[in-house]
């Protein structure tokens, strides 16, 4: 932020990605841990999902499934799909609730970060790398403890001549690595880039004339609207990401 | 799902060139390690997109007759 007085740095599109501390923790050896608006739109985010599925089974689940029932039954049912056909269908029960957390989480915060005012924490590349990292160091665990040394052949694809694995094998390790890499700046930049794309427009509808500055008003409803389907897309991507990569180190080629 | 090939491809390039930059600083062989680094990065990007078309023109056939 190279603005300098406090009326540009409010104008700037990016100003809404700034974390604030709300409630100011003093430093514990070295660590500041204070409460941001993202911890409080993490915290958000968690409620809204325990909420929701509090809410459903608080209420009794019946054969002959009430609405919200319903709603709760279709989404599990989309995330225990993907687990199926990318890990499979024995293997795929352990990993179940753990994709089912990421998605539902993602999902949440990416749908309250929409709320105007509030704050979406994946628009945070520490967040989402955090993310990325940890289902990474996941994969790596869950194929050492199930392979052992043998899974080291995930880094030569089956099929290739010996000639050709001195290549195969840094070109398959700069994939792997790039694996989180990417699947953390896909959520990231979608995130952020939809954001800004608001924000310029809602700074375009205040500084217009009157006559005009309903056309940018309109556009950030539309935009809005996109957003939404964005939310379940990235949601939905990380999370079938997520299923290969395990699913990848689960079944080994 | 097609939006992923891009950010593969941008991804893997970038890694590739980064580790053979800090293998040259490593080893004091700037930049040799960091021109085959880049291009193992390109490969493994070019690598990454077959694999994510293979695998969506794999999921298309397989859905054809639900989805479309």
């Amino acid at each position: 932020m190279a603005s300098d007085s406090h009326a540009a740095e409010h104008t700037s599109p990016l100003h809404h990605f700034e974390v604030h501390n709300i409630i100011p923790i003093p430093e514990i050896a070295g660590i500041d841990l204070s409460i941001s608006q993202a911890v409080i739109a993490m915290w958000i985010g968690i409620a809204v999902v325990f909420g929701l599925f509090m809410l459903i089974v608080s209420r009794g689940v019946s054969p002959v499934p009430s609405k919200l029932q319903s709603i709760a039954e279709v989404l599990l049912e989309f995330v225990r799909d993907m687990v199926n056909e990318f890990i499979g269908k024995e293997e795929g029960k352990k990993y179940f609730s753990f994709v089912g957390t990421v998605f539902f989480f993602i999902l949440a915060c990416n749908l309250v970060g929409l709320i105007p005012g509030s704050y979406t924490i994946t628009s945070q590349l520490v967040v989402t790398g955090v993310f990325a990292t940890g289902i990474f160091l996941m994969t790596l665990v869950i194929g050492f403890a199930k392979h052992g040394a043998h899974f080291l052949s995930i880094l030569v694809p089956p099929g290739v001549p010996k000639i050709m694995i001195p290549v195969m094998v840094p070109i398959e390790i700069i994939s792997m690595i790039a694996r989180p890499i990417s699947l953390s700046v896909r959520l990231f930049a979608n995130m952020t880039a939809g954001h800004t794309v608001l924000a310029v427009l809602f700074g375009l509808a205040m500084t217009a004339p009157g006559w005009i500055s309903w056309a940018p008003f309109g556009f950030t409803v539309i935009i809005n609207g996109l957003e939404i389907a964005i939310a379940f897309i990235q949601a939905y991507i990380f999370t079938i990401l997520t299923c290969v990569y395990i699913g990848d180190a689960v079944k080994l080629h | 799902m097609a939006f992923r090939l891009g950010i593969e491809m941008a991804v893997a390039t970038f890694l590739g060139a980064a580790m053979g930059y800090a293998l040259d600083s490593f080893f004091d062989t700037k930049p040799w390690l960091m021109v085959i680094g880049l291009f193992f990065g390109v490969a493994a990007g070019g690598l990454g997109v077959y694999r994510v078309a293979q695998e969506i023109q794999f999921t298309d056939n397989d859905s054809n007759e639900e989805d479309q």
